[in-house]
């Protein structure tokens, strides 16, 4: 538990030090801007429904550039071996940078709440649902985020990492909109149920639904597992 | 088990990837209190030797065990015990030094209230105190090693693995370096890779010599030159007739073969060189012999240098090694 805990702020140091943390906040919160006011302005919309949507697609294009670092950064500069011979185990080092590129994924997060200002004060929102769109949207992110570190733990590469990443986090996103082209019914479930982009959905239209929740967290939990047995099977 | 003194033991530990055999049947032990040398040219299988007694790899066959914990089964329990500084320091550029020090300090569960006297120690052992806030990055190369040095120290490790640690450093830096791992030895179980010959002399209780992946000797500077004077050689100058002096030496015990020159510019002066073998006392006699009968200006033994026992070594063919 220290030793994640050490793992933690040892991620979070090197994220503020080095300029990839304020470069992706600026880029996603100057991107989410210009979506809000586009759709709050522009259409006339008085809610974070469709800001929500773009703030999904947004993020599976970002947080590759926050996970990318977390194994590929440890390898090129050549502190794995340092990481792999300390006393920590691969459960620790996972968890605790995986908990680093969260807190940056929350930090994204807050500052998109400046939105809801103008939000209360011009239009008249369902604040419920808006709760939903955000826990949906945290969920959505650390499942990317877990999904990227491990693509991050199998190269030496930080581009390389990010460059995988991206097309499987859309894969995931688009492979729901693969169902009208399927006559079977297993398929067709199948491939629903394996979409960022439907479960996403279902948060931004205001449900918690029990399926979305664990789908994501499982996501992640497999994704997270992968990693660690990887770091153990390396040695 | 291994005894309980043993901090680092090796028994057959061969490493193999793939079909290629890094490591062959290598078996030796550190003791708590000795720096050993850790001796082979470029890629003979020091750094992943290493590597698997740091944990960082496992050995394919045979065991590794540091402070009695078997590495295969419970390399998390010896983590605690090993202070490991890579071939190439593992540090975080973007950090402060302290911040980097205190990151490992907390990984190898340095209680809160001990840290910053932990790193007070392990700076002032490796001089760091000039550049502690500074950022990684910045740091010269002789720096930079010597925070991977502090590093492998927090913690109080009862073994130290420093995998060529001064490699690439400047000739005072080199010195600096030395002394402070000098100042190690006895805390610490020190394993030292080296390609620098004098280093071993230096600083090494005992010396390991790797080839191919295979131990090819272990024993104290001075053991190794021992048993490489199987024969030696003795070179005498004096002034007397040179086939005279030449049926006197050979009819000495020990004196397997003479080769004489004379001295130019200096007539009746001979540079006499004497193959002998190992025995005692050898030179005295010769000495004797000479100097009865005529004019000795000079006498001495010639000693191998580490050098060239380490030359002989490594450059025996597999088959050909006997373990001195």
């Amino acid at each position: 538990m220290n030793g994640m805990v050490a793992v933690y702020r040892k991620e979070l140091l090197s994220y503020f030090r080095s300029p990839i943390a304020y470069f992706v906040l600026a880029v996603f919160l100057v991107g989410t801007g210009y979506f809000f006011t586009y759709n709050m302005f522009m259409t006339g919309s008085g809610s974070m429904t469709e800001t929500f949507r773009n703030m999904g697609i947004l993020l599976l294009t970002v947080s590759p550039l926050v996970s990318m670092r977390l194994f590929a950064g440890e390898y090129s500069g050549r502190t794995m071996e340092l990481l792999m011979t300390l006393p920590l185990k691969p459960w620790e080092v996972v968890l605790g940078k995986f908990l680093g590129a969260v807190t940056i994924l929350l930090l994204m997060t807050a500052g998109t709440l400046i939105d809801l200002v103008p939000l209360y004060l011009f239009g008249n929102p369902q604040t419920t649902t808006i709760i939903a769109g955000y826990i949906g949207f945290v969920l959505l992110g650390m499942a990317c985020l877990a999904v990227g570190q491990f693509f991050s733990a199998l190269t030496h590469n930080q581009i390389v990492a990010a460059l995988i990443t991206v097309p499987v986090l859309l894969s995931f996103w688009f492979i729901g909109y693969l169902q009208i082209f399927q006559n079977s019914y297993a398929l067709r479930s199948l491939f629903g149920y394996l979409s960022f982009a439907f479960h996403f959905a279902d948060f931004v239209q205001g449900l918690i639904r029990t399926e979305g929740v664990t789908f994501f967290v499982i996501v992640s939990a497999i994704a997270l597992t992968l990693n660690a047995s990887y770091l153990q099977w390396r040695r | 088990m291994t005894s309980p003194h043993s901090a680092i033991a090796l028994e057959s530990v061969s490493k193999r990837y793939g079909s290629k055999t890094i490591i062959r049947d290598v078996s030796f032990t550190v003791q708590k209190g000795e720096i050993v040398g850790f001796l082979g040219p470029n890629g003979a299988g020091k750094t992943t030797t290493m590597r698997m007694i740091a944990g960082f790899t496992t050995a394919s066959s045979g065991r590794v065990t540091v402070a009695g914990y078997d590495m295969a089964t419970h390399n998390q329990d010896a983590a605690h015990k090993i202070g490991y500084l890579p071939e190439h320091p593992p540090l975080y550029d973007m950090l402060d030094v302290s911040q980097y020090l205190r990151f490992v300090a907390r990984t190898k569960g340095v209680r809160r209230s001990e840290i910053r006297s932990e790193l007070d120690r392990v700076a002032a052992a490796c001089r760091l105190e000039a550049v502690r806030d500074r950022e990684i990055y910045k740091l010269s190369k002789g720096y930079r090693q010597r925070v991977g040095l502090a590093q492998a120290l927090l913690g109080k490790p009862e073994v130290l693995l420093l995998d060529e640690p001064t490699a690439g450093l400047d000739p005072g830096q080199i010195q600096e370096t030395r002394e402070v791992i000098r100042s190690f030895g006895e805390q610490h179980a020190v394993l030292l890779s080296t390609h620098i010959l004098s280093e071993v002399t230096l600083i090494c209780r005992r010396v390991a010599i790797i080839n191919q992946g295979r131990l090819l000797a272990i024993d104290s500077p001075n053991g190794l030159q021992r048993a490489s004077e199987q024969t030696s050689r003795v070179t005498l100058t004096a002034t007397a007739p040179a086939d005279a002096l030449r049926s006197e030496l050979l009819s000495l015990a020990g004196v397997l073969g003479v080769a004489i020159q004379e001295v130019p510019g200096y007539p009746r002066m001979l540079n006499v060189e004497c193959q002998t073998d190992a025995r005692e006392g050898v030179e005295a006699a010769i000495a004797r012999a000479v100097a009865g009968r005529w004019d000795l200006h000079r006498l001495e033994r010639q000693q191998p240098t580490l050098e060239n026992i380490f030359l002989r070594y490594v450059s025996q063919a597999p088959g050909e090694v006997t373990a001195p």
